[in-house]
């Protein structure tokens, strides 16, 4: 990292890095529920190729920061897991995306 | 590079999922071959029973056969309004494009060129609105199920083929193609139940 007078103002954009979003599983599993409105546990699974066990324990840390909301039903005997993203989550991966954004922006050219 | 990620490219393999199982192509298909009955047998009501009628199939088949191996994502209400936008707007045209058909085959005198080239018009318009379907859902195969219904009247007007007979042919042939990604589909994505993993999510 450089240090300069300016340091504050360079490290500022990586300091605000969200970390829990910033994992590439859970930043995959934000980008998906930031484009739909809502998914179940079986189409994050396709789509992202995780297993059962990551899948769960990556939402479970989302969902404990608020970023999810996870519905459990039974259609029959079969239970089914919905997922979508908060507004709080919503407005977190902007912000994520705006300050990874800048950091790269900040890095000179080669 | 995670910042990498593009959100319209997921947009789009989120969107390609609801045509990746066929039965969007086995709807066109069925639709065409109805199209073809319904000259056949003179029964004007085929092209529109069978469209609704698939229609309505297709959804209970998605969530009956699609949904359980793949599973579901609703998109969000504006993309939901812009897609039944789109797919309101190839109904009412295909719709006005069998109203006209049908009042332009019931006038009595009609010029000759008309009455020689009518197959031709007919399919070239009903090609174009599936093509303007394949540019809109961004599906290049439906390209294909265009020039396969254009060709239906080529083949009558060249070949000499009955136009019904090659509207059944094309939309046959657009029914296998549907099948045979069905049944691919159906092979890479076998159905699955959700797991339970409580102590994972902690």
């Amino acid at each position: 990292m450089r240090t300069d007078n300016n340091g504050d103002q360079i490290q500022e954009p990586v300091t605000k890095i969200d970390k829990l979003i910033h994992e590439p599983s859970r930043y995959t599993l934000m980008a998906y529920l930031y484009v739909v409105e809502v998914a179940d546990f079986l189409f994050l699974l396709r789509q992202t190729g995780m297993t059962w066990g990551n899948l769960s324990a990556h939402l479970g840390k989302l969902e404990a920061a608020g970023y999810v909301v996870i519905e459990k039903e039974f259609l029959g005997k079969k239970p089914h897991t919905t997922v979508r993203l908060t507004d709080g989550g919503r407005n977190a991966f902007e912000e994520y995306r705006g300050n990874m954004k800048r950091v790269l922006d900040n890095l000179p050219a080669k | 590079m995670v910042s990498d990620i593009n959100l319209k490219e997921i947009q789009r393999k989120v969107y390609m999922t609801f045509f990746q199982d066929g039965l969007w192509d086995i709807f066109l298909g069925l639709f065409i071959l109805g199209w073809g009955l319904s000259i056949l047998t003179e029964a004007a009501y085929l092209p529109g029973v069978s469209f609704l009628g698939i229609y309505f199939a297709i959804w209970g088949i998605k969530k009956w056969l699609i949904y359980p191996r793949i599973g579901y994502a609703r998109f969000s209400a504006t993309s939901r309004r812009r897609i039944t936008a789109r797919f309101l707007i190839l109904g009412t045209v295909v719709l006005l494009l069998g109203l006209l058909a049908a009042v332009m085959w019931s006038i009595g005198t009609r010029p000759q060129w008309l009455a020689d080239y009518f197959p031709l018009i007919f399919n070239g318009m009903l090609a174009a609105i599936v093509c303007f379907g394949a540019y809109w859902a961004r599906v290049n195969r439906f390209y294909l199920h265009a020039a396969l219904i254009f060709l239906g009247a080529v083949f009558h007007l060249w070949l000499g083929i009955q136009w019904e007979i090659g509207f059944i042919g094309s939309g046959g042939v657009i029914v296998l193609i549907g099948l045979g990604i069905l049944i691919s589909f159906l092979r890479k994505y076998p159905k699955m139940v959700e797991e339970v993993h409580s102590e994972d999510r902690q």
